[in-house]
């Protein structure tokens, strides 16, 4: 699963702007499914049928990741951009990006030129801007337009023996863990649906969810680790090592409960490590698939992952193999609810 | 020599202050190309003495610093992460998520942890060295076995072409600085020059200066010209006090260097039709510079530096044209009229 979750990590894909994702992802999956095909937002439907037909199951991962956009090109060759979803503008400052096929960064005014006061404040993202190395406006307006993705560049690396280092691991690792489940042999009839535009409020999701019109939904994710340097109990939220972690609240959802406790159960019964989040905190694509049309019996399995939304987000893969795990016999059970 | 070439190779070598020998070797491999003869002064300052000295002549020395802003190795929780200080002026704004090398017996990758944003108050705050903390993925017990309190570290960056003549990397301040001196002396090759010339390749600059004292003391020139970088303006800097990109060297004056070298300087730039820039500094000049020109009975001093954006970043900026123009008048400024 690493290789797949380094082609996919590796791919850009900012809300909007998937389809270099999502056609990646065809290539792997369109020789398994029954049947797939793309809707008028971009997110990918693809069916495929097991050995039994039960409740509609949809199992769910995100394609986007987040970026920026540029917004204006400015006298001096450098681009004003938009953060497409939540980044925190510290790890934005003092990063190497793409525009299109572009390199640039993201600089930043010497720290000698710093008053004592803004050496202490963390940059407003207004203030940050992407230099292409054009020597002015009609430079860049050769290589750069107006509504142009730009993107983190980042190695995907091995920390360690068991850890991974890349950017857009938020939601790549759900979309690496359905791409392998598709490859299996399925209990029951299932929709995996790889969702747009989750990053700008579950936009993809929401209209998917329509259209499917599941019985029952499992969200694919990362969700923010916090067991760092400094951090200690509840603050922690999650921790890498510790398995699959199944909530019962965050932002956006009250989970399911029978399927919460279903999680634990089997994590038990198949010695799979499971936990659960300390923090009400985050949210996914659940937000909008649990309160679709009538209501959606909905439960999210996430990677946990430290420094979510940056260009160095890290996971354990041995939580990726419990997550997929875990959802696997989730699958083969959830249908007979 | 192609000169982008050698940028790259320079700034993609790893030493920081205190921290210099592979580098110095590196570097001195390369110089022997130019220079048959050589001292090592002190820990790892390399000098390397150009074409055939006359004793009726002058000695000239060109001076750039090898090391780069870094960090070390303080600390090993009991939980794995690496606690480090800063070894030079560091921007700590842009820490968070970072990706950084530890170089211990083998290099270690790293990403330095960023506080996700439920636990900051707002986000505006700035880690604190105390807090700043390295993720290798790995135990204590793991990480003991390859590296040692007192490693360095570096960021984890590639240097990369931006479009036209730019280039963007960690370390280019000073190994642009090193580059045109290696140009200079490719174009002086067979010349007859006005002096007898050392280049003195300095560790522990942005320490402040300490290679440079006891390498003036040890060379003992009558001239002496730091090469080394100053800032471009970018948005955010003050266009008063910076240079710009791609306009040329940025000609030194100030109350404490040569105000006669300095008139040398901009009449070998006239009169060759090299564009320069002048750089007015009213004191000390935070370069080498400050300790040649009080070195024993004084030493006629300036400074000669190259434009760069985002000082002491990971994503430095520079225009190879400018590196160009430094090496030009630095050999026409050697050379027999």
């Amino acid at each position: 699963m690493k290789e797949l979750l380094r082609e996919l990590c590796l791919i850009n894909g900012v809300s909007g702007d998937e389809k270099a994702v999502r056609e990646v992802i065809i290539n792997k999956i369109k020789d398994v499914c029954n049947d797939y095909r793309i809707d008028n937002l971009g997110n990918l439907i693809c069916f495929i049928k097991g050995r039994k037909s039960g409740k509609k199951l949809m199992i769910c991962a995100h394609m986007d990741e987040v970026g920026f956009i540029v917004k204006y090109i400015n006298g001096d060759g450098t681009l004003s951009f938009g953060a497409v979803g939540g980044i925190d503008p510290s790890v934005v400052i003092g990063r190497q990006v793409k525009v299109g096929k572009i390199n640039g960064i993201i600089g930043s005014t010497a720290v000698h030129n710093l008053s004592k006061e803004q050496r202490e404040k963390a940059p407003s993202m207004d203030s940050l801007y992407i230099d292409i190395g054009a020597e002015n406006k009609a430079d860049a307006e050769k290589y750069v337009k107006l509504g142009d993705c730009a993107y983190f560049e980042s190695e995907f690396a091995e920390l360690g023996e068991r850890r991974i280092k890349s950017k857009a691991i938020d939601d790549r690792a759900g979309c690496a863990m359905m791409i392998k489940l598709m490859h299996e042999e399925l209990e029951y009839d299932t929709y995996f649906v790889f969702n747009v535009q989750e990053e700008i409020g579950l936009r993809g999701s929401t209209v998917s969810a329509f259209s499917v019109n599941p019985d029952f939904a499992i969200v694919l994710e990362s969700t923010t680790a916090s067991d760092i340097d400094g951090v200690s109990g509840a603050r922690k939220v999650c921790q890498l090592g510790k398995g699959a972690v199944v909530g019962f609240m965050d932002r956006s959802t009250v989970y399911d409960k029978g399927l919460y406790n279903l999680a634990f159960d089997i994590s038990e019964k198949n010695n799979i490590p499971c936990q659960t989040k300390t923090m009400v905190a985050g949210g996914n694509d659940s937000g909008a698939i649990h309160i679709s049309r009538g209501g959606v019996r909905t439960i999210a399995v996430s990677v946990p992952c430290r420094y979510l939304h940056s260009p160095s987000s890290v996971i354990e893969m041995n939580d990726l193999e419990s997550c997929y795990k875990l959802v696997k016999l989730m699958a083969e059970r959830i249908p007979e609810l | 020599m192609d000169i982008k070439e050698t940028v790259i190779r320079l700034s993609e070598l790893k030493g920081t202050s205190g921290n210099e020998l592979s580098a110095a070797q590196e570097i001195h491999g390369i110089f022997s190309k130019y220079c048959d003869r050589y001292e090592i002064i002190g820990t790892d300052n390399y000098v390397e003495y150009f074409g055939e000295h006359d004793e009726n002549k002058k000695l000239l020395v060109l001076d750039a610093h090898i090391d780069e802003v870094g960090m070390i190795v303080t600390y090993i929780t009991d939980e794995g992460f690496v606690k480090v200080s800063n070894l030079g002026g560091i921007d700590r704004r842009l820490l968070p998520a970072q990706p950084v090398i530890i170089h211990g017996k083998k290099d270690i990758k790293g990403v330095i942890c960023s506080v996700p944003p439920h636990l900051t108050s707002g986000g505006t705050e700035v880690l604190a060295w105390d807090d700043v903390s390295i993720d290798t993925g790995m135990t204590k017990d793991e990480l003991e076995k390859y590296i040692s309190l007192g490693d360095s570290v570096t960021y984890d960056v590639k240097c990369r072409e931006l479009i036209g003549n730019r280039l963007t990397g960690a370390s280019l301040d000073d190994r642009c600085g090193i580059a045109s001196i290696l140009l200079a002396l490719d174009k002086l090759k067979g010349k007859k020059l006005k002096y007898n010339v050392a280049v003195v390749l300095a560790t522990q600059e942005e320490l402040g200066e300490r290679g440079a004292k006891i390498c003036a003391y040890a060379v003992n020139p009558d001239i002496a010209i730091a090469v080394d970088v100053s800032f471009a303006h970018a948005i955010g800097e003050d266009e008063r006090k910076c240079g710009k990109l791609g306009k040329g060297a940025m000609i030194g004056i100030s109350p404490s260097l040569s105000r006669e070298i300095s008139e040398n300087l901009k009449y070998t730039a006239e009169k060759n039709n090299i564009p320069y820039q002048i750089e007015v500094m009213e004191g000390l000049t935070s370069t080498n510079a400050d300790r040649y020109s009080v070195s024993r009975n004084g030493v006629k001093t300036c400074t000669v530096s190259i434009p760069l954006r985002n000082m002491h970043t990971p994503v430095e900026v520079i225009d190879l044209k400018d590196i160009e123009l430094t090496a030009e008048l630095l050999a026409d400024f050697i050379k027999e009229d």
